[in-house]
């Protein structure tokens, strides 16, 4: 009999939680451990933060479907991992956690593994910048509340352009090394089109701000796509967006503090200014959410199982190298980590070895590009294969057998871009492999034939299937495991 | 700050708006978009998840 323990219910965690307890028997445990009693389904918080779609309909409790999936769930917080056990506990490998709720709030305890799964996702490092966020002074769409508050500041702009009031939007990333710019794209193209519903357009000034070096690199580098009997850089398609819609942009941005009503932004080249506002919605930085770890003897080891910025390191090239030497092969394949053989990460808690997209520093050495995405698609299959491995593991196989680079992987993104089911619109994209293998594929560094994108009604069709068929997954709901990640 | 009006992107035309929203095309569309998803998961499945 063995435990295996994973720590977060996000999309890998979750996915990894639902897929070990198909493949494993009963006599062993499943134990999820999330400082959240809700699953929430990120990608439709977009939705949310528009006032399109409630809160309810993109989170649901999680007890009463591990209950009935006899998966165990600890409403908790993981604040330690003693992978050699603790001192006075025995040499078993444990993780202290301290509960966030079910009446145990604030009281901690061991939680014993044979095997674990690191899936704790971001800390949203709304701290990198003075003001960013919603107890600052501005909004945010990273979970399902901060969509609803986001939602509820966003509506009440609406009311004052409808009594004649103009409004400044400022959208996108709040930090020079943020992730997430489809997010912010997909949110900006979205308000857009909500202002031009509600009949109030005229009256909005939009200007998305990013750490992209140019629109549409999307942390993945760009993407050349097949538009119109070209091959396009994602650039063009972007730009092409916003300049329809009207939309503002400044690139290569260091947002450097966020006043009540103003952002001040630094560029790469070192230019500042001011951008004005009336409603920003600003996405954070993501750092790892600061686990500790010891050894048997009580000393820190943090930094041998984890980076500086608080992911857990696994099976990928750390050494530092320039761009022009990055390689596929970096990228780790198995996500375990090198230190102890029990340990996995999936989703966004693993290292990843450097950036997809060039870095580029201003004069103070300060990073402006765009830290590697590494959410939705690739996380769930990330999270599907580290399960898997552990069902070997625990099978008795002496290593994992099945990979899952980002490098061999392809992602799909469907970026809402209004939501309406006659008149809406999405950018559909997909990219094949994440990472750009110019080897492989020595012209543009991807498959044409399986990267693509296109804008469309189809593609919001596309999206609301997506919300539906992925929240009925997550439910573990008849059929789930026959749906794809 | 980049503006709409200074940007040398090239914007959709008319007819290139319709065809978005025409229905049977975005149906036909849904169609393509989706077998086109499925390719990209076949290649995946070629190439990645496999027993080393």
């Amino acid at each position: 009999m063995a435990r295996v323990v994973v720590l977060g219910a996000g999309i890998a965690g979750h996915t990894s939680a639902a897929f070990l307890r198909k493949w494993l028997g009963k006599d062993n445990d499943v134990v999820v451990i999330s400082p959240q009693p809700t699953y929430n389904w990120i990608p439709s918080n977009i939705w949310v933060g528009v006032g399109l779609m409630k809160k309810e309909a993109v989170v649901f409790p999680l007890a009463p479907i591990y209950e009935r999936r006899q998966i165990d769930f600890l409403q908790a917080k993981a604040v330690a991992l003693w992978p050699e056990g603790t001192p006075e506990g025995g040499a078993k490998p444990k993780v202290e956690v301290e509960y966030t709720g079910q009446g145990k709030d604030g009281r901690r305890e061991f939680v014993e593994y044979d095997f674990l799964i690191n899936a704790t996702g971001p800390k949203l490092n709304f701290a990198a910048t003075p003001g960013l966020g919603p107890e600052g002074n501005s909004h945010s769409v990273c979970t399902a509340d901060h969509a609803a508050s986001t939602s509820t500041a966003f509506l009440e702009s609406v009311e004052r352009m409808k009594k004649g009031e103009r409004q400044r939007f400022a959208v996108g990333v709040g930090h020079g090394g943020c992730t997430c710019e489809g997010a912010a794209f997909e949110y900006v193209v979205n308000l857009e089109f909500e202002l031009r519903s509600r009949g109030v357009r005229d009256k909005a000034d939009i200007t998305f701000i990013t750490n992209e070096y140019e629109l549409g690199d999307f942390g993945v580098d760009g993407l050349n796509i097949k538009m119109g009997g070209y091959v396009s850089p994602s650039k063009i398609f972007t730009e092409s967006l916003f300049a329809e819609r009207g939309i503002d942009f400044v690139t290569r941005a260091h947002v450097r503090s966020v006043d009540p009503g103003a952002t001040h932004i630094e560029t790469l080249d070192g230019t500042r200014m001011e951008i004005p506002f009336d409603f920003a919605m600003l996405l954070p930085p993501f750092t790892g959410v600061g686990l500790k770890a010891f050894d048997a003897t009580g000393a820190d080891i943090t930094d041998r199982l984890f980076a500086p910025n608080g992911f857990m390191k696994v099976d990928a090239d750390y050494a530092k190298k320039p761009y022009e030497e990055w390689t596929p092969a970096d990228w780790p394949r198995v996500y375990q980590s090198p230190a102890y053989p029990n340990l996995f990460a999936a989703g966004i808690a693993f290292a990843p070895p450097h950036p997809i997209s060039k870095v580029r520093t201003n004069d103070e050495g300060l990073m402006i590009s765009p830290a590697p995405p590494r959410t939705g698609m690739p996380s769930a299959v990330i999270g599907k294969t580290v399960a898997r491995n552990i069902v070997r593991l625990i099978r008795g196989e002496d290593k994992p057998l099945y990979t899952a680079s980002m490098a061999e992987m392809g992602a799909a993104c469907v970026a809402s871009a209004g939501a309406n089911p006659f008149s809406g619109t999405a950018a559909s994209m997909t990219m094949f492999p994440i990472i750009p293998d110019y080897q492989k594929y020595p012209q543009y560094g991807r498959d044409l034939n399986s990267t693509f994108g296109e804008i469309g009604l189809a593609g919001h069709w596309i999206k609301i299937l997506l919300h539906h068929m992925f929240l009925y997954k997550a439910k573990m709901k008849p059929g789930w495991s026959l749906i794809p990640e | 700050m980049n503006k709409p009006s200074h940007l040398q992107a090239p914007r959709p035309t008319r007819w290139t708006l319709f065809w978005r929203t025409f229905l049977p095309w975005q149906l036909w569309r849904f169609l393509v978009i989706n077998l086109k998803m499925l390719r990209m998961m076949r290649l995946e499945k070629k190439h990645g998840h496999k027993r080393r």
